[in-house]
């Protein structure tokens, strides 16, 4: 069993030892602090039984833009703790926190064309639609999907 | 400012400023040199240069000017503003806030000028100066929100929280009944909740819930509104309240224990330690029947009760909660039962279960009682949870047959390599491990996750070289080949500075210790900008969390290990100096003092020199490669990529006691801390502070073996110091006769005494008649042979256990290679270490140091018939000699090379 609850600033060396041990796009701890120090409300961590981070959701506002909505930084879950519906309960606490919280119409996030496991995520499970394809997104140079979600009372 | 020039040169001089806080660097740098032409001493104007040259990092150059432009004009605030600006972009915050006090005292009301000083002072935890700061900036300008809530917030900081409430309080009653506008909701909301949480704060608990209530419609966070709610509640002892609350937080989130933590205190079933009466095992038990009907995909409600149920009920709840995960596959099933393990009982109700589980499945493809087919994975799933069950209790002949199993049956499944890896690395062969974590990476080239699993195995097999191509197939970053160090992986450096270490490349280890320990320096620095940023954005429990974050930054795990780690190099290099600098010794010793004095002057000179060529060259770099924004481009170059410089180190262990002095001040309750203090203070003659890490071994753990080892080293070497001549060595020896007097430990003993005493009370443990035999053979150099005898004569007894395969024996692989170090190092008896060895090997099949007959050193062993022609580095720890070569052309590898990710 796993915990899901939100983050506080001292899970955050954690969430960043997660995120440099699965993931190839990576933040200096200064970016993490960034994020809780904005929107405190939007960070999510999932913590084993031992007290281990083994996921996380790091999501943002974005606030310049005429509408406003939620970007997801980076969602993580070590493949040890698969098959577990991880990301799914990460995913809509942060969506419910962006919605109730900040009023946000949608949610955008950015994913690798190649990574089918996270896009399949993305559409069937958590209902994201491909808005937009962004050529060389990823520093080794592969293209991302730019995915949005409308969020339910904003339907 | 640039009051002294005339209009046109002014207006140049604003445009420099401008310039500046636009980062247009380049635009500034042309007005400067406009108006230093017609009045080439202008104090201002070659301050503001020099700041513009400091972003531009020419910093020799920057620091010349800003020191000309203030000799040139005394009395002007703007030149000690920009001395105190060039002092803080070098994180000379003390520096810093001296010159911005002189601005201070010329011109007092300067709000730039208190808004600087008040960041430095947050940052520098100087509180009672940050108060000061924010009370003269409120009185400036009390119609800036900003200023309200500095102000409280330094007083919060400087533990005055009901002082903090009451200009909360003010300020809100500065404005009008319908703020907020739409616009500041959120901020307004974080306001009031930082309010509520003062009130609590200040005990005043009634006060907190009746505002919290009363301002209910403005709190835009409804979560953290029940979370702060209840919490008030629960504090105030309004249980059935709390409860109803924890009901409705748990409808929003089944998957937070927190709550069902809550719950159960509200309902007075809970304990801190697990350990219940068996009337209350009943009530929970019930508890969560009834919470597991509301909540039926939470799998905390099922996992929960197996902590506090016993004896059958527990293992008919653990036979519940495992056949579902093992059908559905869960591989973190054996993580998630592990803590289970720590409870008597419980690992062997465990074992039988599983153990039927896998019996009925193989004989029917069924769980016992059911009639259900099981899908063929089941059984996979079922002998992959055992090898991990096998893997913690220590059998690991067994638990490698059943993953070997496992991955006969189903040979696609990444996770069974990972585990075979683990278990091999447990057993104590590293070579085999990173072999078997490469095969898992090779299977899946685009998941980081088991090429970061297997770059940790390739460390622990101390293959460096072999790790870092590994490692870098996901590190790159545009033209940057590896960003470990930029993106703060500390793992990885840590990892690989103990591989150096262990290799005695002691170089290289103390650059990776000392690259985290810059981590760690960075991540303060962080949260400079946070300063002002919150107090804009509202954010304030955060922010306050986060300061105090900060300030136990240094306790955190990762830096504990690398400042050990790096004392530990340091000590090594005390004791044996690198060859080099003693042969300058020599030559040194030769020469007269004068003439001594002189050759060091000159070595300083030219190594002041090259560090001055280094930063020009660097200055150069950037100036060419710098745009207009004056954005680094180019990466510095390091002056010293393997760590040769910081060998030259003249006193290693005054370096070393640098980072002793963070590790007691932030990991005061760790052994290591005071274990690494006793090996620095003797080396350095400072006994009393020797006496001091002793007693604080004691305190933490007296029977300790190394507590014992050090209390009876320090004696020791007091035993053998020269009576005392001077007052100040008179006075350390009545404290030290003073201190012994109250060591209970050496009451009426004599050391010999006392170390016969802690064998006495400790004769069936290994490590303990270690401690004694090292002890011993120091005390009386003539019983070594004694001490030799008394480490074999130890048995290795088996675990009391109904374990259903097998027995269990109670040494451990780490403790049996420390007594071969202490054999074959300390008491230099290379027959015993070598009977030693040959009689671990059979308790240890797999390991390398040992080399057991499994092991992958042994011709016998499967894996290396496995991987004949892959050449694969056998680990040998024992002599430590070990260097991980080019990689080498196992066929495996070849995957590199068109591998895209």
């Amino acid at each position: 069993m796993v915990c899901i609850r939100k983050a506080t600033v001292d899970d955050l060396l954690a969430m960043q030892a997660c995120n440099l041990f699965c993931l190839p796009e990576n933040y200096q701890m200064k970016y993490y602090l960034y994020h809780i120090l904005s929107w405190p409300q939007l960070l999510y961590v999932a913590e084993d039984y031992n007290g281990r981070i083994v996921g996380y959701v790091l999501a943002k506002m974005e606030e310049e833009t005429s509408e406003c909505h939620g970007h997801i930084t980076s969602l993580a879950v070590l493949r040890t703790h698969r098959k577990l519906g991880l990301a799914t309960k990460l995913m809509t606490a942060a969506q419910n926190a962006m919605e109730q919280v900040f009023g946000a119409e949608y949610v955008s996030l950015h994913v690798r064309k190649s990574n089918r496991a996270a896009f399949n995520l993305y559409t069937e499970t958590l209902g994201y639609k491909i808005h937009d394809v962004e050529a060389k997104y990823y520093a080794d140079g592969e293209d991302a999907y730019d995915m949005r979600k409308q969020l339910k009372g904003k339907q | 400012m640039g009051a002294s020039l005339p209009p046109k040169e002014a207006n140049l001089f604003k445009l420099i400023v401008k310039s500046y806080e636009t980062k247009q660097y380049k635009k500034g740098l042309k007005a400067a040199d406009a108006i230093l032409k017609k009045f080439p001493d202008h104090g201002e104007t070659l301050s503001m240069k020099g700041l513009t040259l400091n972003c531009m990092d020419r910093k020799s150059e920057a620091y010349e000017l800003v020191r000309q432009g203030l000799k040139n004009d005394l009395k002007s605030h703007v030149c000690w503003h920009v001395f105190g600006l060039l002092y803080r972009s070098d994180r000379e915050y003390r520096e810093a806030i001296k010159c911005y006090r002189n601005a201070l005292k010329i011109d007092p009301d300067n709000i730039e000028i208190l808004r600087d000083l008040s960041l430095l002072q947050a940052q520098m935890r100087d509180l009672s100066g940050f108060v000061e700061t924010r009370q003269q900036l409120l009185t400036l300008k009390p119609n800036h929100r900003m200023n309200w809530i500095g102000f409280s917030v330094a007083h919060h900081l400087n533990s005055n929280a009901s002082k903090a409430v009451e200009i909360l309080e003010a300020y809100e009653g500065t404005l009008e009944d319908d703020y907020p506008p739409e616009n500041e909701r959120c901020e307004h909301g974080e306001m009031l909740l930082y309010k509520i949480s003062l009130l609590e704060e200040c005990g005043l608990l009634e006060s907190a819930l009746e505002e919290l209530r009363k301002k209910e419609s403005k709190i835009v966070d409804k979560l953290e509104y029940k979370e702060q709610e209840v919490s008030l509640l629960v504090k105030l002892g309004r249980l059935e309240e709390g409860e109803v609350l924890y009901q409705a937080l748990l409808s929003m989130n089944p998957d937070n224990y927190r709550y069902y933590e809550g719950l159960q205190k509200c309902v007075g079933l809970y304990s801190v330690n697990g350990q219940y009466s068996p009337d209350e095992i009943d009530r929970l038990d019930s508890l969560y029947k009834s919470l597991g009907q509301q909540y039926k995909w939470s799998s905390a409600v099922k996992r929960i009760p197996l902590d506090f149920l016993q004896g059958d009920k527990f293992r008919a709840a653990a036979d519940n909660y495992i056949r579902p995960l093992l059908t559905k596959g869960v591989p973190s099933l054996f993580s998630d039962l592990s803590s289970l393990y720590n409870h008597p009982g419980k690992a062997d109700i465990l074992e039988q279960l599983i153990l039927e589980l896998e019996h009925s499945i193989r004989t029917s493809g069924q769980y016992p009682g059911r009639v259900e087919k099981e899908p063929p994975s089941t059984l996979m799933w079922t002998l992959f949870l055992l090898a991990q069950h096998y893997d913690r209790r220590g059998q690991y002949e067994v638990a490698l047959s059943k993953i070997d199993e496992a991955i006969e049956h189903t040979p696609t499944v990444i996770d069974l390599y990972s585990v075979k890896s683990r278990i091999l690395k447990h057993a104590g062969d590293f070579a085999a491990a990173a072999a078997f974590a490469d095969e898992a990476r090779c299977m899946d080239l685009a998941d980081r996750y088991v090429n970061s699993e297997c770059v940790k195995r390739m460390l622990q097999a101390d293959q460096v070289a072999l790790a870092e191509k590994t490692a870098v197939l996901f590190t790159k970053d545009g033209d940057q080949h590896n960003n470990l160090h930029d993106m703060q992986c500390m793992w990885y450096e840590l990892a690989s500075g103990e591989s150096y270490f262990r290799q005695g490349d002691l170089g290289r280890a103390l650059k990776k210790f000392l690259a985290v320990e810059k981590h760690y320096a960075d991540i303060t620095e962080d949260q400079f900008d946070f300063h002002s940023y919150c107090l804009r954005k509202m954010t304030l429990r955060t922010y306050v969390e986060m300061l105090k974050f900060q300030d136990r930054l240094h306790s955190h795990v990762y830096f504990e290990k690398a400042a050990a780690g790096a004392i530990r190099c340091y000590i090594k290099l005390h004791d044996s100096p690198p060859k080099s600098t003693t042969e300058e010794d020599d030559e040194m010793s030769k020469l007269l003092p004068s003439q001594k004095k002189k050759m060091r002057q000159k070595q300083r000179k030219a190594e002041a020199r090259a560090k001055k060529e280094a930063e020009e060259k660097n200055e150069e770099l950037n100036a060419g490669g710098a745009s207009k924004s004056g954005k680094r481009h180019v990466k510095p170059v390091d002056p010293d990529p393997h760590g040769e410089k910081l060998l030259q180190v003249e006193d290693p262990l005054s370096e070393a006691t640098k980072y002793l002095k963070l590790l007691q001040k932030n990991s005061p309750d760790s052994l290591e801390t005071h274990l690494l203090a006793f090996e620095c203070y003797t080396r350095r003659n400072k006994i009393l502070l020797a006496l001091q890490a002793v007693k604080r071994l004691l305190r933490l753990d007296a029977e300790h073996p190394d507590s014992h080892r050090c209390l009876i080293k320090l004696f020791h070497i007091v035993g053998s110091m020269n009576a005392p001549v001077t007052d100040g060595e008179k006075l350390i020896w009545s404290v030290l006769e003073a201190e012994r007097s109250t060591i209970s430990q050496l009451h009426e003993k004599s050391l010999v005494e006392a170390n016969n005493a802690f064998l006495e009370n400790h004769k069936d443990s290994l490590m303990h008649r270690a401690a004694f035999a090292e002890i011993l053979s120091i005390l009386d150099l003539n019983r070594k042979s004694e001490a030799v005898k008394l480490v074999e004569e130890s048995t290795n007894n088996f675990v009391p256990s109904n374990g259903a395969l097998g027995p269990i024996r109670e040494w451990t692989l780490k403790d049996c290679i420390a007594v071969h170090k202490l054999l074959g190092t300390i008491l230099h008896d290379q027959d015993a270490a070598l009977r030693w060895k040959s009689r671990c090997a059979e308790y240890f099949p797999y390991s390398t140091y040992f080399e057991g007959s499994c092991s992958s050193v042994s011709p016998n062993s499967i894996y290396s018939q496995l991987s004949k022609n892959s050449e694969h580095e056998s680990s040998n720890h024992s002599t430590g000699s070990q260097n991980a070569g080019p990689i080498k052309s196992n066929g495996k590898l070849d995957a590199f090379k068109d591998l895209t990710i």
